[in-house]
């Protein structure tokens, strides 16, 4: 069933999502779409529902377990019959290699292996991985001996290969830049963007790594099981009071009691305790503001150390999004409390 | 306790004609042709499975050897034609005994039922002790064949091929990690399972052909036809194959499966009638034993090497029916695996 509201651009739709194993309930009512030739990324912390989410995209979780409607690349997986289809249309990227790779074949007969499922031509699908293998530096003198062998960046590597050997509309990727070191991760997500480019392949990300929205074009917030926010990184620092002007002040003897003294002061939204005496500050009207409370800390015989200006990131803005959300249930449920003590 | 009677059949060739050397005179009497058969079904001993008049029905022998190449009985007792004369005339009496000697260690005991049939015919009918037995052996080795070497392949190649179809399979499943990823392709997961299938039945028929040419250029006997054999040896290979993708599909972990293969082939050693005879296990043990793969491979081995037997037969169907069942099991189960990545 083809929805008529949506273009034939959109990879994936995702309207009311609402995903229940027996009394737990994982996934609450959560929409987005995703648009041909975009990088998602959906950032959330462990447990936060976004495999599910996943699994429920690539046809893994019985339509009993999820309500809503969803459609991937057109067709929706609530149908056993269009699982297939749907499976031919997108690629993946595991987690982890071990559950995608065949450690004691060469990656020439890895590609061969999946191919085949798809009843690829064998001459045509070794043509396109040596193309993909050339784009992600895989290098030559492995591509005949096991993969075993291979390092942990030209497993990952081999893997994304894989998931794109098929041509599919849209790959999904489960962490891809976990448990890989520091420096290959900028790697990782560098040879994405270009996959992306060279190949016009729809990309949906789902990671806890919060560098990957460097190269998102979209960011989806998930915090237990419900989409916070859904929108280009940039508009949602922007969202943030000044658009995302931050003070970055080092205070000596940094402690709570001062952190309460400066949330006192009128124009501040948010304090952020990032290091030991150093703290985060949001304002509104920066520019105006910024002095004043500069007056405002040595009025109060505070010693300021250094003070820095800068624009928040993503990796802030999501520290502060999801601060924001803890401290709104935390005052719900002691106003809840208090109810509870009132009603006799 | 009294063992179990053993399965007999008389053949009487008493009432044919019979010339007397001496004066040409043509005699056909069968006055005790009928007393030793009431005889034989007196005898604990021995369970008269059917009587056989040789005189009426010409192709006696044949059906008698039939039911011993299908193992329905273990003797033939024949009555020659002057049986009911020489007794008469005060010879010895004469008895012919063939006894299915494929099993060599009841050859004995066979005789000694026979025997028994005798004495109780003798003090029956009050005649003189004196009695030949001529004892006729079914289904022995000829002498330039070595019967040791028979006996032991017969043993081996049960075992092994049956150990060979549980070891290469038992991990096939279990250890597969990236089959869950195959599962996020088109492929379904029957056409996964079949796959296996297909590879290890190939393979097991190309190790089946190796055997068989083995063992013949070793010098087997063999009575019955390569083809048979070779069949013979693909079941057993088959149920062997059937029960460790079973145990594959039904593990968890490569350590359930290897506990598991323990396990079962243990029993299937315990139950298989190579150790403790099946006769002698308690009814439900007997079952079990018959419902166990190994059980069978002994006697539809023994069965188309000494006996020249065909291959199909109780012992067959029973293999491809546990074989099917478990097959169909292994399906339902691989159907039910959870996979997720
Ligand atoms: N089949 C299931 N039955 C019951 N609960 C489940 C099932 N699958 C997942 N959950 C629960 O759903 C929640 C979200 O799990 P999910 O794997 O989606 O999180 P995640 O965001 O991917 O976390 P991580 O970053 O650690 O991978 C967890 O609390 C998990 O225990
Ligand atoms: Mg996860």
């Amino acid at each position: 069933m083809e929805n008529p509201d949506i273009s034939n651009n959109t990879m994936v739709l995702v309207e009311n999502l609402d995903v229940v194993f027996g009394n737990k309930h994982i996934v609450h009512d959560v929409s987005f779409s995703v648009e041909e030739g975009e990088i998602i990324g959906m950032f959330g912390i462990s447990g936060a529902g976004k495999t599910t989410i996943i699994r429920v995209l690539t046809c893994q979780i019985e339509k009993k377990n999820w309500n809503g409607n969803v459609l991937v690349t057109g067709l929706s997986p609530s149908k056993r019959g269009n699982h297939s289809k749907i499976l031919s249309n997108i690629g993946y990227v595991p987690q982890l290699e071990l559950l995608n790779l065949y450690f004691e074949l060469d990656p020439i007969v890895n590609v061969e292996i999946f191919t085949s499922t798809y009843g690829m031509d064998k001459k045509k699908a070794i043509i396109t991985a040596e193309k993909l293998f050339n784009i992600l530096d895989i290098p030559k003198d492995t591509w005949k001996k096991r993969v075993k062998r291979m390092s942990g960046g030209e497993k990952k590597r081999l893997s994304m290969a894989i998931g794109l050997i098929h041509h599919p509309k849209v790959l999904f990727l489960d962490e891809p830049t976990t448990g890989v070191d520091a420096s290959k991760r900028y790697d990782i997500l560098s040879y994405l963007k270009k996959l992306n480019q060279q190949l016009n392949t729809t990309m949906f990300i789902i990671t806890h790594d919060l560098e990957a929205a460097l190269i998102c074009d979209k960011s989806a917030i998930l915090r237990e099981g419900k989409l916070l926010e859904f929108d280009t990184p940039q508009n949602l620092i922007n969202s943030l009071p000044s658009r995302g002007l931050v003070a970055r002040i080092s205070i000596e003897n940094l402690n709570q009691e001062i952190i309460k003294t400066i949330q006192k002061y009128p124009s501040i939204e948010k304090v952020l305790r990032v290091g030991n005496e150093t703290i985060e500050v949001l304002m509104e009207d920066f520019e105006d503001n910024l002095p004043k409370l500069m007056k405002f800390l040595f009025e109060n015989e505070l010693k300021v150390y250094s003070m820095s200006r800068d624009v928040a990131n993503f990796r802030r803005y999501f520290q502060i999004r999801i601060q924001e959300e803890e401290e709104k249930e935390n005052r719900k449920n002691r106003s809840e409390l208090m109810n509870e003590g009132d009603s006799p | 306790m009294l063992p179990d009677p053993i399965d007999c059949v008389v053949v009487s060739y008493d009432s044919n004609t019979f010339i007397e050397e001496n004066n040409f005179t043509e005699s056909n009497r069968d006055d005790y042709n009928l007393k030793y058969v009431e005889a034989v079904n007196s005898s604990k001993l021995l369970n008269l499975v059917q009587f056989f008049n040789a005189t009426e029905e010409i192709y006696a022998m044949e059906t008698a050897r039939s039911y011993m190449v299908s193992k329905r009985i273990k003797i033939i007792i024949a009555i020659p034609v002057d049986f009911s004369e020489l007794i008469i005339w005060g010879y010895p009496g004469l008895i012919d005994c063939i006894t299915d000697s494929s099993d060599i260690q009841k050859i004995q005991v066979n005789i000694n039922a026979v025997y028994d049939s005798i004495k109780i015919f003798v003090s029956q009918n009050n005649l003189t002790p004196q009695f030949e037995l001529n004892g006729f052996e079914e289904f022995t080795i000829p002498e330039n064949y070595s019967s040791g070497y028979n006996n032991t392949i017969v043993l081996v190649l049960s075992f092994m091929i049956i150990g060979v179809g549980m070891v290469s399979t038992i991990l096939i499943i279990v250890q597969e990690k990236p089959i869950a990823r195959l599962l996020l392709t088109p492929v379904k997961r029957m056409e996964i399972l079949l796959a296996k299938y297909i590879t290890y039945i190939s393979i097991l028929i190309v190790q089946n052909i190796s055997l068989v040419m083995t063992a013949l250029s070793f010098g087997l006997y063999l009575v019955g036809t390569v083809f048979d054999l070779f069949l013979a040896l693909f079941i057993l290979g088959f149920a062997g194959l059937a029960i460790g993708i079973f145990i594959s599909t039904l593990s968890k972990t490569k350590t359930q499966a290897n506990q598991l293969f323990f396990a079962t082939f243990l029993v299937l050693i315990l139950l298989s009638g190579i150790f403790i005879p099946i006769e002698a296990m308690p009814i439900y043990l007997q079952a079990i034993a018959y419902v166990l793969p190994l059980s069978h491979g002994s006697p539809l081995i023994t069965g188309i090497i000494t006996k020249g037997k065909s291959v199909f037969g109780f012992d067959f169907f029973s293999l491809l029916g546990v074989s099917v069942v478990l097959v169909v099991l292994s399906f339902i189960l691989f159907q039910r695996r959870k996979y997720e990545v």
